[in-house]
């Protein structure tokens, strides 16, 4: 809460009553006779060839996946297509005044809208401008294979690249336009502007505004439309993006030029059913979906039902709210309201609605009253509408064909290139900066309070003497992190922070104390506190080209944004066969102290997930020089801070932490104390309790210990580990993380099997005990301990002489606990 | 990747051999087949091949070095890459000189393991670390045989320390040895400090596996004690000399023909000979004790019997007292005692006998050479009978049986013309025999 602002209890609490604002219901009225002054024969018609395309693509799957042919030609696609059959008018409205600036993101259904927005595109784009697209896209591969044959214009030509593009992908082909990694419900096209489609139901609701945000704070031109179903509307991420959207700071906090709402239309193609269920009616309670708007903020969203079966009454909306957005008035809520005759997926047998309904919608359909009312106008003739079906289904045919042609449209060749798909989890780019221009910052960064503060700080935790500075001198972990972000902010324009206290406050942990003096709004702002948003936002900001980091003010909070974790971050990259990038650096500050649902260190349930890499630093030389190298790279990372630690000074790097900038690559542990008898791999704060095991174990058992602090672990370099045990023999691993199924379970099995005759005793792990987190003063009972380690190293690895146990680490103790589930 | 370059091995019993030269330099670019060095054996000189491309990174030997075979005397790799790992074992002291003071094992300081070691019952499983298993495979440790005071008894890398610090070390040869052939370890061999060496594994290398290793009985560890202190302790050679046999076969006939005869043999009647002429040769029926010898008066004849538990030699007392037919019977009567076993002792005593004849005629045996049993100072050995072409006389020649004599004597105590005179005079005796039944 910003002081600026100040909440005046008088006022808050007079009374008084909300007005909502008029939320209009298809008032869109024209006829076609009325619309000629807006649109030239040519317009018109394109909008019937689109949708007549848009129908006959989805035609074409539809009788693959049912019959196994089209038009003659016999194939076989196990892979989904969910159609959007009788849609057709609500995409190409919703993409007829956009431009390639302007981005769509879409759902499982989403072919419509790619042919729609791809066609918009080619429609307005110079001939220069598309084949400059054609040519550079993938180095030419798919206009090669186009062009092969071709007569006609350029516009011909490249509408054959979209529908080829498109429906290799669809099959899978290498030649598609995500490389086949995409497929059906995954695939775009970013040179359109056509951004990704998302097989998870309201995907795009949190993503979509990140993209929004870019275009905001990055000045870009052009507005993002979030096309997502009715059914979505029941997604938390989906009300979290709106939350998001539509925060006051945009208008109330944030100046100049950046001052105003995001460029953002929510489009609810709204098919009146979320699978089976019927949305209104049955699943949901808004009766009209527009009606949503009226809860967002104070101008409803400038919410707005719409007849989705009319085209020309979405294009109007549309002119209406892009009006709205160039006025940065935005978000805006769109209900296109519309109807799929095709079921869910070709499995459906559409139990869940009426024969009677379906050809009540069917007579009404969205292209054939078009096509009637354009000939009843006088703009075309029957014959020139049934010769643009006819040239749709040949362009189709031909388009089949060559897509499933396995000489020319072949699938990624996993015999002859095992690993192209892993080439493909990390782009591994090293960039300083996202784009070239320069930083808005409000002062040099010398003058920077925060930064005057730490130059006179001890950057090594010890004197001369070897005596530790106090607490305050130290330069702290918190210290390092904070340096290498500012270093960032002031190389990087379009990097920004986010989350949940990160003005003002200076993050929970004090990690940007400073930034808030050095940065405007739009740079460095408080989120709601919604997670989903926070990272979904993210996620969609570097798909557009920028550098982000958002915060999870405590990692048991990750549940919060599990999907934006598990199925966003990490798979854009490979799923758009590396067209798109993703820079985003998400700190998670694993807790203590505060029970059951602050104190979970989760770095296991994201290593599990391909795509991401993960480290923890536990110095503050580590922090500073891996955050460095996550700020530098275009990967996602999750990079876990402990709140143990945040105050711990440099106790390792000789001469301590360089003030200069240096990157410290991933996945290369590092030994933090050497030994010969035993070597210890530790993730995160349990180092300094390693550390500690080994003081006694040398004082008290005359047993060197050698002391690995993983560092990162995704990736991860088993080298040097392996190493240690050729000399030691002997591995403990531990960390906060519930023992089972903690990471250093894998470790140990890798170990194990990379080193097994190694071995002179199985690797043991030393983690959480699998219970709920109590409170502080039970944590030792709950957290490893050095006497815990030292328990476990006599009892499973090496009989420590005169040594006796306090805690159970026998094989019947495992047994038992493994029984229970504890 | 480096490798080390190791001092090729020689066949089973060469442990070590001088280093002559380099023929490289360290930093050369080496090509397989480009000889490396020279080395030699106190039986030949060898050249050594570079078994692979590289750079020769280091080398740990120098000419007239002595290095045991399969030892790291270099590296061979790529430019650049770290050496350490093949820590320069050239020159092993232990070679030379017994050096305690590295055989330390790595146990921690506060922590001395005992080595206990237990019988090894078969079908037990051994829990054992897969370290100290690569440990134990590599030195050739028993390590069945070791208590492990690892977790649950495991036996880790410490225990396998501890007990090779306790036993004597083994070359390098014998390891390999021992490994390959999978031979048990001699717990003392023959080097320095009890270092076993490959010889003392004694193999065979032709027959590895082929045999099966049994303890000695009694009788047979005796017979081998006395059989080898006799080559040993006297200085023995055979002469061999034929006698006309006609004059034993008509006897032997004769006996057969006649009703309720003896059943005297012709080695019955041999040994009548014998103990003839060894009445006119005393020398011969004499015990040599080194300073001096002992002369017997009468005739103690000592007979080889061949038996399921070994040789046995049983005397005859007062053998010259006997009639034929009584010697006969006394020779029938000892063989069995010795076959059953009931034996006198004292009677199998090589002391209990003056002379010996061993006798290998019915097995075909057509020369030999018996071993003396001291400290008697000869034994003869009496072949079969074989036709041999002899002069009849009148210029007529035919085939006449002939049966063979080898005298073994000592020829500390016989000279050379007594003895060939003693087993003539055996020869006469036999081709003279007359006897009483």
């Amino acid at each position: 809460m910003p002081k600026s602002q100040f909440i005046d209890p008088i006022k808050v609490r007079q009374a008084g009553k909300i007005e909502f604002k008029d939320i209009p219901v298809n008032q869109y009225d024209k006829s076609v006779e009325e619309e000629k002054v807006n649109f030239s024969k040519e317009q018109f018609i394109g909008i019937y060839h689109d949708m007549v395309l848009i129908r006959e693509f989805e035609t074409m799957l539809n009788e693959i996946k049912i019959k196994g042919e089209y038009q003659g030609i016999a194939y076989n696609h196990p892979g989904p297509a969910h159609l959007s059959i009788g849609q057709e008018s609500a995409a190409v409205g919703m993409a007829y005044h956009l431009n390639a600036q302007d981005f769509i993101f879409g759902s499982h259904r989403s072919h419509g809208e790619i042919l729609a927005k791809g066609m918009s595109a080619i429609h307005k784009m110079d001939d220069n401008a598309l084949m400059e697209v054609m040519k550079n896209f993938f180095d030419g591969t798919i206009l090669k294979i186009v062009s092969e044959n071709h007569q006609g214009d350029l516009k011909a030509l490249a509408r054959r690249f979209l529908v080829y593009g498109t429906l290799a992908e669809v099959f899978a082909r290498e030649t598609g336009f995500n490389k086949g990694l995409g497929g059906s419900m995954h695939a775009f096209f970013t040179p359109f502007g056509v951004y990704p489609n998302n097989a998870i139901v309201g995907g795009s609701g949190d993503i979509a505004v990140g993209a929004a945000l870019f275009k905001k704070v990055n000045q870009k031109e052009g507005v993002v439309v979030a096309n997502i179903g009715d059914a979505s509307m029941a997604c938390g991420p989906v009300w979290e993006g709106l939350a998001f959207a539509s925060m006051d700071q945009f208008e109330q906090l944030w100046e100049g030029a950046y001052k105003g709402g995001l460029p953002i239309i929510f489009n609810i193609m709204n098919n009146q059913y979320g699978m089976g269920g019927q949305t209104c009616g049955e699943t949901m309670g808004y009766d009209i979906a527009a009606r949503i708007g009226a809860g967002v903020n104070r101008d409803s969203m400038h919410a707005e039902r719409v007849d989705g079966y009319n085209p020309l009454a979405v294009i109007d909306a549309y002119q209406r709210k892009l009006e709205l957005l160039k006025d940065k008035k935005g978000p805006v809520l769109l209900d296109v309201l519309t109807y799929r005759y095709s079921g869910h997926s070709p499995s459906d047998a559409s139990s869940y609605r009426s024969k009677e309904e379906i050809e009540a919608w069917e007579k009404q359909d969205c292209i054939t009253s078009y096509g009637t009312e354009l000939v009843k106008a006088g703009v075309v003739s029957q014959d020139e509408l049934d010769a643009i079906k006819a040239d749709v289904a040949e362009l189709m045919k031909y388009s089949m064909k060559l897509a499933i042609d396995e000489e020319v449209s072949p699938r990624m060749d996993l015999v002859k290139h095992p690993e192209l798909i892993g080439e493909m989890m990390f782009s591994e780019g090293s960039i300083d900066k996202m784009e070239d221009r320069p930083v808005e910052v409000n002062h040099p960064i010398e003058e920077n309070p925060r930064v005057k503060q730490i130059a006179n700080k001890e950057r090594f935790a010890f004197d001369a003497n070897g005596k530790p500075f106090s607490k305050i001198k130290q330069y702290q972990l918190r210290d390092g992190l904070f340096e290498a972000i500012v270093d960032r902010f002031y190389k990087d324009p379009t990097l920004v922070a986010y989350g949940e206290e990160n003005r003002d406050w200076g993050g929970a942990f004090a990690v940007y104390r400073g930034l808030t003096e050095a940065l405007p709004y739009q740079r460095l702002f408080n989120s709601p506190i919604s997670e989903a948003s926070i990272i979904g936002t993210a996620i969609g900001y570097a798909m557009c080209g920028g550098r982000v980091i958002p915060e999870i003010m405590y990692c048991d909070f990750l549940g919060r944004c599990g999907d934006e974790v598990f199925n966003q971050l990490p798979k854009w990259q490979a799923m758009s066969g590396n067209v798109i990038k993703m820079p985003v650096v998400v700190r998670v500050s694993v807790g203590s102290k505060y029970g059951a649902q602050h104190s979970q260190d989760w770095s296991s349930l994201v290593a599990h997930i391909p795509g991401l890499k993960v480290c923890f630093p536990a110095t503050p030389y580590d922090a500073k020089g891996l955050m460095n190298a996550a700020l530098q790279g275009t990967d996602p990372v999750i990079f876990f801070e402990s709140q143990r630690i945040y105050d711990i000074g440099e106790q390792f790097h000789k001469g301590g932490v360089p003030e200069e900038y240096y990157e410290i690559p991933f996945g290369e542990p590092d030994v933090k104390k050497e030994g010969k008898d035993i070597t210890i791999l530790t993730i995160g704060a349990t180092v300094y309790r390693a550390l500690e095991a080994a003081k006694e174990l040398e004082e008290k058992y005359g047993m060197s210990a050698e002391v690995i602090d993983a560092r990162s672990i995704v990736p991860f370099n088993y080298e040097p580990v392996i190493e240690s045990l050729k000399k030691t023999g002997r591995i403990l691993l531990t960390s906060d993380a519930n023992e089972r199924g903690s990471f250093l379970k894998d470790m140990a099995q890798r170990i194990t099997e990379l080193a097994f005759d190694e071995l002179d005793a199985p690797p043991v792990v030393v983690g959480s005990r699998n219970w709920i987190t109590p409170a502080y003063e039970l944590e030792d009972y709950f957290f490893p301990t050095k006497d815990w380690m030292i328990d476990a190293i006599h009892e499973k690895i090496v009989p420590l002489k005169g040594h006796s146990v306090a805690n159970n680490f026998t094989n019947a103790e495992m047994i038992r606990r493994s029984k229970l589930g504890i | 990747m480096a490798n080390a370059i190791i001092m090729p091995r020689q066949g089973q019993s060469v442990e070590s051999c001088i280093f002559t030269d380099w023929y490289k330099q360290v930093g050369d670019e080496i090509k397989q087949g480009d000889i490396l060095f020279a080395y030699e054996t106190d039986k030949a000189s060898f050249e050594q091949e570079a078994e692979e491309d590289g750079i020769l990174l280091a080398t740990f030997c120098e000419a007239g070095d002595e290095i045991p075979v399969l030892h790291n005397i270099g590296v061979l790799g790529q430019a650049g890459e770290d050496i350490s790992a093949f820590q320069a074992e050239g020159r092993d002291e232990s070679m030379e000189e017994s050096t305690t003071a590295e055989e330390n094992p790595e146990v921690e300081a506060n922590e001395p393991v005992q080595v206990v070691l237990k019988e090894a019952v078969n079908g037990d499983k051994v829990k054992i670390s897969p370290r100290a298993k690569k440990l134990a495979e590599a030195e050739v440790v028993p390590f069945e045989k070791i208590e492990g005071s690892g977790p649950q008894g495991r036996i880790i890398v410490r225990d396998i320390e501890a007990y090779l610090a306790s036993v004597p070390k083994i070359t390098p040869l014998a390891k390999e040895v021992i490994k390959e052939e999978g031979l048990q370890v001699v717990e003392q061999g023959s080097g320095l400090d009890g270092m076993v060496r490959a010889t003392d594994l004694s193999t065979n290398p032709v027959y590895s596996n082929d045999f099966e290793v049994k303890k000695l009985s009694n009788i047979r560890r005796l017979i081998a004690k006395a059989m080898h202190a006799s080559l040993q302790n006297s200085a023995q050679l055979t002469h061999h000399l034929g006698a006309d046999a006609r004059r034993l076969l008509e006897l032997r006939k004769l006996v057969k023909a006649t009703e309720g005869a003896p059943n005297i043999t012709i080695n019955d009647m041999v040994c009548f000979a014998v103990i003839r002429a060894l009445k006119l040769f005393p020398d011969a029926n004499a015990h040599f004790m080194g300073d001096s010898v002992k002369y017997f008066n009468k005739v103690h004849l000592g007979l080889a019997v061949d038996t399921d538990r070994g040789l046995m030699v049983p005397a005859i007392k007062n053998a010259d007292d006997l009639s034929i037919a009584g010697l006969s019977s006394q020779f029938k009567e000892v063989a069995e005692s010795c076959r059953k076993g009931n034996i006198d002792p004292e009677l199998l005593s090589s002391e209990a006998a003056s002379f010996t004849v061993s006798n290998l005629g019915n097995y075909g045996v057509e020369m030999f050479t018996p071993v003396i049993n001291l400290p008697q100072v000869a034994i003869l050995g009496v072949n079969t009978i074989v036709p041999r072409p002899a002069d009849l006389g009148g210029g007529a020649y035919g085939f006449v049986p002939y049966m063979g004599l080898s005298l073994t004597y000592d020829h500390q105590a016989l000279d050379g013309g007594l003895a060939t005179r003693f087993l003539k005079q055996i020869a006469i005796e036999i081709e003279n025999l007359s006897i009483d039944f």
